[in-house]
């Protein structure tokens, strides 16, 4: 022992540690003021998705055309009525768990089935080719047209839309993916895992997939602010939420006919879109520096 | 001396491809082209060469890292040339690899204790308590503290994280280690800690390196036998003392003549070698050093030098090994003085920590 501690002059003699283990993940996301804002607000949103049944004052599909158009602040309307003279807050609570769903849905299958493109593009190299044009194929169609298919396909709806996203998030995710494992199979930690023989699964879920993350965290956030856009934009096409059913995009759409005699009717749910959209970009971003140790403190 | 490692006709050659789909192939770039060498139990044999002459593909073919085109690979008498399954994961626990980059080789989201651990828990070797406590005695023994097994490599300096490499391959107890250049990214302060600790782990634990390095003073330091590698092959191989005291190969004269050197007087007789490194997709008929030999003659561009023995362990490839005009320099004693000083040091510090 002597023979190695005297030459070890960097290591010194060692004092004792005096933070023995890193803060959880949880703890740092909540030390910084906008992280924890995002996370407060995410949860406060997804809480009100779910509860939306309990939380809502009046049945989604209530209409009363003694009260279409009234504004906010009417008595026992505190948000107004849209066209139909539903509540506002129902239709928004009902709307934001539309939304929510589809989003979330849509860059979590999209994105599964787009790492797991990806990762085999970059892992098995005899696929990258074929694997890579075949995305291209995808990517060269716009979000709408896959809409549009399997709306003709499967009837139009929440889960056709679902569907048809998915299919536009695959490619993007899988390029993302196959660029960034690509960069980290090239490090020489890699090459130390492959030197002690491990098998290709435990080094894609080990070493390579947790040095992608990054990217992967802030494209699925992005991707979620532009699926919910897209959707919208498919419900406004009618390929969506179809009329009854209220998802935010949809009540948008379908406010922007008296936009100038009632502009809350399209105003309030595009408010709350833009909420969402921000809340889980601010809140993806967290997440990818609290789980990085890079940056741990 | 009992061979651990003998590797023989070892080649890598590379297909150059053009085109996009219909690829054809325009050229091969000969990366290792031949290289024959033995490695005894408990031995340092250092590959030395210019950048780009094969050095670190030699290495990673010996490790079965890439695939070899050519070559048989004995390990502890075994040939491994082409074994896969069970027995390849045998001799990925029997092979461990340092690498160069101290920065480069640790996975930034693993603890050091968990990068140290995977080999383990790759080979089924132990439970997590029992991989535990070899992680901690596996810091002690490079020199850092148990504690540090729950921090991550940002932590800590080149160095340490050079220990804690060394910590990883030393994990499951392999009988050969391959170095490849593991002291060049560090500071020359650090380099003599690391370069002893290789030593006294050597010592300790029976191990045999693969040490690949540009650095003379740190092959001097280190090295039992010395290969010297140019555009693939092996051009002169010998025990460290012959090699650096009568050098018989002209690219061997000039690696060593290199060396910067204080005495001002030497500055007229050294010739610095012309030109570049040949392309390795364009390797040079004859002898592949022709192109800069100071004494290239007619039969060295037309006939291949075998590597052949001049004297006992001492091989070389050049056809005019006995005949080559003494150039007068004392190439022991040619390191400068500042490596001179860099050894003395090594050597202090090696003896204090001996008493």
């Amino acid at each position: 022992m002597s023979g190695v501690n005297s030459t070890a002059a960097a290591a010194a003699t060692p004092v004792a540690p005096s933070v023995p283990r890193q803060p959880g993940t949880l703890k740092r996301l909540l030390r910084e003021p906008v992280a924890a804002i995002s996370l407060v607000l995410a949860v406060l949103l997804v809480l009100a998705a779910v509860l939306a049944p309990l939380l809502a004052p009046t049945d989604p599909f209530d209409n009363n055309l003694s009260t279409a158009m009234a504004v906010p602040g009417t008595p026992g309307l505190p948000l107004g009525a849209d066209g139909q003279g539903r509540d506002m807050i129902t239709r928004m609570l009902y709307g934001l768990r539309a939304t929510l769903v589809m989003g979330a849905a849509s860059v979590l299958l999209g994105g599964a089935a787009g790492a797991l493109v990806g990762f085999a593009a970059a892992f098995y190299r005899r696929l990258d080719g074929l694997l890579m044009r075949v995305m291209d194929v995808l990517l060269s169609f716009p979000a709408i047209l896959f809409g549009l298919a399997i709306a003709a396909i499967f009837g139009p709806g929440i889960p056709a839309v679902i569907l048809a996203l998915s299919i536009a998030t695959v490619p993007l995710m899988a390029r993302i993916v196959r660029g960034s494992a690509l960069v980290v199979m090239r490090q020489d930690y890699i090459e130390a895992a492959r030197a002690t023989g491990m098998s290709d699964a435990r080094l894609i879920l080990r070493h390579v997939a947790p040095n992608c993350l990054s990217p992967m965290f802030v494209f699925a956030t992005l991707r979620f602010g532009q699926v919910i856009l897209l959707g919208s934009a498919l419900s406004f096409l009618g390929l969506g939420a179809q009329p009854p059913v209220a998802e935010l995009g949809a009540m948008a759409a379908e406010g922007r006919t008296f936009l100038f005699f009632a502009p809350h009717v399209a105003v309030l749910p595009c408010v709350l879109i833009f909420v969402v959209v921000l809340t889980f970009n601010l809140l993806g971003d967290a997440l990818r520096d609290a789980l990085d140790p890079r940056l741990r403190v | 001396m009992s061979g651990l490692l003998e590797v023989s006709g070892l080649a890598r050659h590379y297909p150059v491809k053009r085109g996009v789909v219909l690829q054809k192939q325009v050229g091969t770039v000969r990366a290792v082209d031949g290289v024959s060498f033995d490695l005894a139990r408990g031995e340092t044999l250092a590959l030395v060469g210019e950048s780009g002459c094969g050095k670190s593909t030699t290495a990673r073919l010996v490790m079965r890292l890439i695939e070899p085109s050519a070559g048989t690979i004995r390990f502890d008498g075994q040939d491994v040339t082409n074994v896969g399954g069970g027995a390849l994961r045998t001799l990925r626990r029997r092979i461990q690899i340092v690498f160069q980059d101290p920065y480069a080789s640790l996975n930034p989201r693993l603890t050091v204790g968990e990068a140290i651990a995977e080999p383990m828990a790759v080979h089924g070797i132990g439970d997590a308590a029992s991989r535990r406590a070899k992680v901690e005695e596996l810091l002690r023994l490079v020199g850092l503290a148990p504690f540090h097994a729950a921090r991550y490599p940002h932590e800590f300096s080149g160095g340490q994280r050079q220990r804690i490499g060394i910590a990883r391959a030393l994990s499951v107890e392999p009988e050969l280690v391959v170095c490849d250049e593991p002291v060049s990214a560090l500071d020359v302060s650090i380099q003599a800690q690391v370069v002893n600790l290789m030593k006294d782990l050597q010592a300790r634990l029976g191990l045999s390196y693969l040490f690949i390095a540009h650095d003379l003073a740190v092959v001097k330091h280190m090295a039992d036998r010395v290969a010297v590698m140019y555009l693939g092959q092996i051009m002169e191989i010998s025990d460290k003392r012959t090699l650096f005291a009568d050098p018989r190969h002209p690219y061997t004269r000039a690696l060593l003549a290199a060396i910067p050197h204080p005495d001002p007087s030497r500055r007229g007789r050294v010739t610095p070698l012309g030109g570049d490194v040949p392309s390795p997709m364009a390797v040079p008929p004859g002898c592949r050093f022709h192109t800069r030999c100071p004494f290239a003659q007619e039969r060295c561009r037309q006939e291949i030098p075998a590597l052949r023995e001049i004297a006992p362990g001492h091989r070389t490839a050049c056809h005019f090994a006995e005949t080559l005009p003494d150039p007068g320099l004392d190439y022991s004693g040619g390191l400068t003085e500042a490596a001179a000083r860099r050894l003395a040091l090594y050597d202090a510090a090696r003896r204090k920590s001996a008493a």
